[in-house]
């Protein structure tokens, strides 16, 4: 109960925090990968893309937010409160690690839904025919989330000065979308580039974002890859993220 | 030197035997304390002590001595290289947490959340010590109160200068009165009324029990706030007592300051003596007529044992 209460007053310290940003910061969740999508869109030919290369857009833009929100962003918000010292008022209090990563993972989750709603209605007014399992996609971008949150734990828990953390976090955040067979289907990329892909969290995760929307459910092995690296990264994560030096 | 310290021994069996201490439960005790940082800077070297509960204990040493490197190891943000720390018998170096659980503790330097408000920052902090709700409303209200932020109460903690953001720091740490407060340079950078009021919600904070370490750069805050001060000279513990108790330690508890009559446009000399008529025979000796005679004080006792005059810039600052 103490858990849950930590991890919401930390939600709401980090809220709070942001308030008067959360209009831009929203907007940049949004507007970045709604003009990927559209970039995306007018690249392959608005008029000739098929159905199936449109669903891959949208499904490679709500990644794209994903991956914005969960990793470039979160990973300022963590470099932020270690680099200003405020790191080091968390840890005046009986306040277990996790629960602050959690509190903060919380506030990405909120980020998240409400720029991957935007995004799917942006879809749907952009004639995107899709038939979204609501249940599976929201299970599908949880799992993203806290996959790509890891990362950004690791790398704000690892950095050695706010500048190389938050490169790190940028070229991470857009790196793994430009890298992975997020945009475009994995048959065009450089064959060992496709081998290096097929291990990233974007891959399964734009690919099981994709068939959710399509209303398909064959998304097993992309769940279990998804859970797997979560797993790893966020335990990886937690490990690294303590209040004691040494 | 070498005078001093065995007519030290003497007077310690002394004294020992003239005030036996009344026991009273110990609240933090340190055993050989030794921390080694990652590039090898030795920073303590064996620091023992212990305090007792409802003590106001002040470290003071100069810059770079290990004070903040002793203290951050007692609230367990620092892992000891070797040696013990245990807070109200919870052995800090294994439970941390439960540690913390006991401790107010503001750091030498933390950041603060600028875009919440004065109030906001306080609640949020009291909820994550779990006060409840209402408890945590109170609180904030008492420590604002307390440390005169009143009129900053709905202000971001971002528009505030340097000395009310110092004042939060502290505000923080009293948050639902812990039974140990550990405050690292509490009062640096505040003007003479705000380290006054701080002082003050000290003293309070200790009338209701609470044991107090800190450390200081200033002597009168040494002096006044607290019943024990120890002394860390590169990394050790090189004297532990009351005020008192140090100045017998220095053996020459009077301050002669006098002008070289040969040269009196030179500075003031300063030479400590035994006794005040020691002093006397020596200013007769000299032939001395612009002079003073004072007991030494605790910064007597610095310069004696540190070599070192306590901090001068931050007492000239402050005037
Ligand atoms: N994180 C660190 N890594 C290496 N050396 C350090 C670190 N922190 C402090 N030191 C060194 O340890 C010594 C004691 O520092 P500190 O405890 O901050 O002293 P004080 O608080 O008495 O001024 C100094 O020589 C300082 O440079
Ligand atoms: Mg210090």
């Amino acid at each position: 109960m103490t858990r849950v209460t930590d991890i919401i007053c930390v939600f709401r310290i980090q809220f709070a925090g942001t308030r008067r940003e959360v209009g831009p910061f929203l907007l940049a969740a949004f507007v970045f990968p709604a003009a990927m999508y559209l970039f995306a869109n007018a690249v392959a030919g608005v008029e000739v893309a098929p159905e199936q290369s449109r669903l891959r857009f949208l499904a490679g833009s709500i990644v794209f937010s994903l991956s914005l929100t969960s990793i470039s962003w979160l990973g300022y918000l963590l470099l932020e409160n270690r680099f200003t010292g405020r790191l080091k008022l968390f840890a005046t209090l009986p306040l277990a690690p996790s629960s602050y990563v959690f509190g903060v993972l919380v506030f990405a989750i909120a980020q998240a839904a409400v720029s991957v709603t935007t995004l799917l209605v942006v879809g749907r007014a952009l004639g995107v025919q899709m038939r979204p399992n609501f249940p599976l996609l929201i299970v599908v971008i949880l799992l993203t989330i806290l996959c790509l949150c890891g990362l950004g734990v690791v790398v704000a828990a690892r950095a050695r000065s706010f500048s190389q953390g938050s490169l790190l976090t940028d070229t991470l955040g857009a790196g793994l979308i430009f890298l992975a067979p997020v945009y475009y289907a994995p048959e065009v990329m450089p064959r060992a580039l496709r081998v290096f892909a097929q291990l990233l969290p974007t891959t399964f995760a734009a690919r099981a974002v994709q068939t959710t929307l399509a209303g398909g459910h064959a998304i097993g092995n992309e769940l279990l890859a998804l859970s797997v690296i979560a797993v790893a990264t966020l335990a990886l994560g937690f490990k690294l993220m303590k209040w004691r030096e040494d | 030197m070498t005078a001093t310290i065995e007519s030290l021994s003497q007077m310690e069996v002394r004294r020992g035997t003239l005030a036996p201490a009344p026991p009273r439960e110990i609240a933090v005790r340190v055993r050989d304390l030794i921390k080694v940082y990652r590039d090898g800077t030795e920073a303590n070297r064996g620091i023992s002590l212990e305090v007792r509960r409802g003590e106001v204990v002040a470290i003071v040493g100069p810059n770079g001595a290990g004070k903040t490197t002793f203290l951050r190891q007692l609230t367990t943000e620092l892992r000891p290289t070797a040696g013990s720390v245990s807070v109200f018998g919870v052995d800090a170096v294994a439970e941390p947490e439960r540690a913390k659980r006991a401790m107010g503790i503001t750091p030498q330097e933390a950041g603060v959340f600028e875009r919440l408000t004065v109030r906001e920052h306080f609640e949020l902090f009291a909820r994550l010590k779990h006060l409840s709700k209402r408890e945590a409303r109170e609180a904030a209200r008492e420590v604002i109160e307390e440390l005169g932020l009143s009129a900053e109460t709905n202000k971001n903690v971002g528009a505030l200068s340097g000395g009310q953001r110092r004042r939060i720091l502290i505000g923080l740490a009293l948050l639902g009165r812990p039974p140990l407060l550990v405050l690292d340079e509490p009062t640096t950078g505040l003007d003479p009324s705000s380290r006054r009021a701080v002082w003050s919600v000290i003293r309070r904070a200790v009338a209701v029990g609470a044991t107090v370490i800190l450390s200081t750069h200033y002597m009168e805050e040494a002096e006044r706030l607290s019943d024990r001060i120890g002394v860390i000279a590169a990394g050790r513990l090189i004297a532990f007592g009351t005020l008192d108790e140090l100045l017998v330690r220095l053996d020459r508890s009077y301050r002669l300051s006098y002008r070289d009559p040969i040269d009196p446009s030179s500075d003031l000399k300063i030479r400590y003596c035994a006794s005040f008529a020691q002093a006397q025979q020596h200013i007769a000796r000299e032939l001395l007529s612009e002079y003073s005679i004072a007991r030494a004080s605790l910064e007597d006792v610095y310069f004696n044992l540190t070599g070192e005059p306590f901090d001068k810039d931050e007492a000239e600052a402050i005037g």
